[in-house]
């Protein structure tokens, strides 16, 4: 067993479901999503990102791409909520939680083909 | 340069046939856009109108090509309909004419080879890979050509003849080689072929004369001084010429042949793993040889009979020559008989005793005739024929020959392992001097590892761009040694299935290097092995988290992070 590959499949599984957890739900209600949810992932997502610094090998390079992309597009979302929150007079409205959501789940997608890539390339070492 | 060049004699032929059909056109139209502005047109209150230079010239535009869309913008008057008639019929004449001198140039047989020409430089520019250069599309080029396919090499052709290249055009191969027809001993032709290109890796001349050959050696070692020659020729007499020449390889189709042949009778171990490498259909490491001993009758004493009839008599197998040719002294001490290989001279050559006939003359009406008379004056006589037409070859398969020599296939073989495998030879010289003993530990290491009946040949290039993972463990000093190297990924305490034959660094060769030689980068490795086990090894000389594993076992952390986490632990 090797302690990267335990906090590296953690953090990145971590990341993944916490990101499922906000989207879920009816895109425009906003009692369905939680920004205390989002915040959480989009910590978790920083962190996974950090632990893929450094890698050499192609497949390291791809990983940090694609949770590169989540980072971007959850920024994104938590922006939105921020100037919907305090920069404007209506607050969250069902339209401003649909992109928010929408967003976020773009989010989602590139962390799944994070925990993928992982996968694959665990089972293809095969040792 | 070369290009450019190419791309003006096509400017220049087309910008020539057109001149005169451009002149035309335009002083049609000329004529044509005055006289419809200088016409008066229909009167608008009482004044006669006159149509715009751009309005002629709209007007012209749609009538000349014969569109017609009608009187524009307002009707015409009488006058100005009878000119229009006139235009209409000059400009018809004019067209016609113009595409009349587009279909001569077309078929035009100088624009035809220009553009084929610049096609052919823009297509072999274009190749991004490593290719070979071959000069010579005959049944050996062709034979070469296809077993570079079967390797996912690219080639160039050149060859002299038109149909040859059309031929070409229609292979199923599995890669692009693209084919000009012209004469490959002219620089210009060389230098389209991408001669001086840096992924040109090969000049082989395969023409039918080894006077052209010679030329096209002379030619291309003096535009590119280092690129490998590898050149067909059949006689001895330019034997200096070549010498002259540096690293060009000289292949004699008759001289390996009969090679083989004494390889074949004196040590069949070493001409099965010759034939093993090469890729021979049916040929298992574990053949045994029926070559048999005794004595042999060479029927036909030309290039290829004269070469048998020497590398025999050198390794004293006793031998006797039939040709019309032999002479005299030869006759009178009893290793020729002269004359045709008919009955009678055969039995004076002893066939009923002998117990190998090799028909070897340069006709296969002949040959076949030969092994048929031998048959049946000796009916368990060993029989090796000549093949000199590939497209005699289900002839001389109902032969059932015990063995077939066809001299462009044995070029062919020859060229391509230099091609894909350059340290073969000093393999095979240092096998030559070494006893059986090392011969048949070869032997079951290829037998147990590899197993298989058609392996992959490889020279894996342990450069910076090929191999990063090994040049990035020598800047950390990392010790890797050949063993390591050929670890199994998935499993470190196995090995791949391929043996390393040759190492070479620098011009040194080691042959059979052990599981403790040290590689660094630059190295070339000729190995031997699966197909899998090449793509597995070339994936280990890609990653240097695979090759740190295989060396240490221990999979080193990846991330800045877990890297210092690593350190931080140590250091407690």
């Amino acid at each position: 067993m090797n302690l990267e590959k335990v906090v590296f499949g953690f953090f990145i599984l971590l990341a993944l479901t916490l990101n499922v957890a906000f989207v879920d739900g009816e895109i425009d209600n906003p009692s369905h999503h939680n920004v205390w949810l989002l915040f959480v992932t989009i910590i978790v997502n920083f962190i996974a990102t950090g632990l893929k610094l450094g890698d050499r090998s192609q497949i390291g390079a791809l990983l940090l791409a694609a949770a590169l992309v989540a980072d971007l597009q959850l920024i994104v979302a938590a922006s939105i909520w921020t100037i919907a929150e305090h920069g404007s007079e209506s607050g969250i409205t069902p339209d401003v939680i649909a992109v928010i959501v929408s967003v976020s789940r773009g989010a989602l997608v590139a962390n799944i083909i994070s925990v993928i890539m992982v996968v694959a390339d665990t089972l293809m070492l095969r040792r | 340069m070369p290009r450019s060049s190419d791309l003006d004699r096509v400017t220049m032929i087309v910008l020539r046939f057109m001149r005169g059909p451009i002149v035309l056109l335009i002083s049609v139209y000329a004529i044509g856009i005055t006289g419809m502005a200088v016409i008066p047109g229909p009167e608008v209150d009482g004044e006669p109108t006159h149509m715009s230079f751009f309005h002629a010239f709209y007007f012209m535009t749609y009538t000349a090509t014969t569109t017609g869309f009608g009187e524009l913008p307002i009707e015409f008057s009488e006058a100005q309909r009878m000119w229009a008639i006139a235009c209409l019929y000059l400009s018809v004449v004019a067209w016609f004419y113009s595409i009349g001198t587009i279909v001569r140039l077309v078929q035009n047989p100088y624009f035809r080879q220009a553009l084929a020409q610049y096609t052919f430089a823009i297509s072999v520019a274009r190749i991004a890979e490593p290719f070979v250069l071959i000069c010579g599309f005959g049944d050996t080029g062709s034979l070469l050509a296809r077993g570079l396919s079967d390797r996912l090499i690219k080639a160039v052709v050149i060859d002299t003849d038109p149909e040859r290249i059309k031929a070409l055009g229609l292979r199923d191969y599995w890669v692009k080689m693209p084919g000009l027809c012209g004469d490959a001993s002219v620089p210009k032709q060389l230098l389209d072929a991408g001669l001086n290109s840096r992924r040109c890796t090969g000049v082989v001349a395969l023409t039918r004369q080894d006077e052209k050959n010679l030329d096209i050696a002379v030619m291309v070692r003096a535009m590119n001084p280092s690129v490998p020659i590898i050149c067909r020729c059949t006689s001895r007499r330019f034997d200096e010429e070549f010498k002259a020449l540096s690293n060009v390889a000289v292949l004699d189709p008759f001289e390996t042949f009969s090679e083989q042949l004494t390889t074949a009778l004196q040590s069949p171990a070493l001409h099965t793993l010759d034939e093993w490498f090469l890729g021979v259909p049916g040929v298992t490491l574990d053949r045994t040889l029926g070559y048999p001993v005794g004595n042999w009758v060479v029927c036909g004493h030309g290039r290829m009979g004269q070469w048998l009839f020497e590398s025999l008599r050198s390794r004293s197998v006793p031998v006797v020559a039939v040709d019309p040719r032999i002479p005299e002294d030869m006759e009178r001490s009893g290793l020729g008989v002269r004359g045709d290989a008919n009955r009678e001279t055969l039995l004076q050559a002893g066939v009923r005793e002998a117990v190998g006939i090799i028909a070897a003359t340069n006709n296969d009406s002949v040959n076949l005739r030969t092994v048929m008379n031998a048959r049946s004056l000796n009916p368990e006589v060993f029989v090796v024929v000549r093949q000199n037409r590939h497209e005699n070859a289900v002839a001389f398969s109902m032969l059932n020959a015990n063995l077939i020599m066809e001299p462009s296939l044995v070029t062919a073989q020859r060229a391509l392992l230099r091609l894909v495998a350059p340290p073969i030879g000093t393999l095979f010289e240092r096998l030559e001097d070494c006893e059986g003993a090392t011969v048949q530990e070869l032997f079951t290491r290829l037998k147990t590892t590899v197993r298989e009946t058609n392996p992959t040949l490889w020279l894996a290039r342990l450069t910076r761009d090929l191999a990063p993972a090994l040049a990035r463990a020598n800047e950390l000093e990392q010790r890797i040694t050949l063993g390591d190297l050929t670890r199994d990924p998935s499993n470190r305490n196995r090995c791949l299935p391929c043996v390393p034959l040759v190492a070479e660094r620098g011009g040194n060769r080691t042959v059979l290097p052990g599981a403790d030689f040290e590689l660094r980068e630059g190295d070339a490795l000729l190995l031997c092995g699966t197909r899998s086990s090449r793509y597995l090894l070339d994936a280990t000389l890609g990653s240097w988290y695979t090759l740190n594993y295989l060396v240490s076992s221990v999979e080193p952390p990846r991330g800045y992070f877990m890297r210092w986490v690593e350190r931080a632990r140590a250091r407690k």
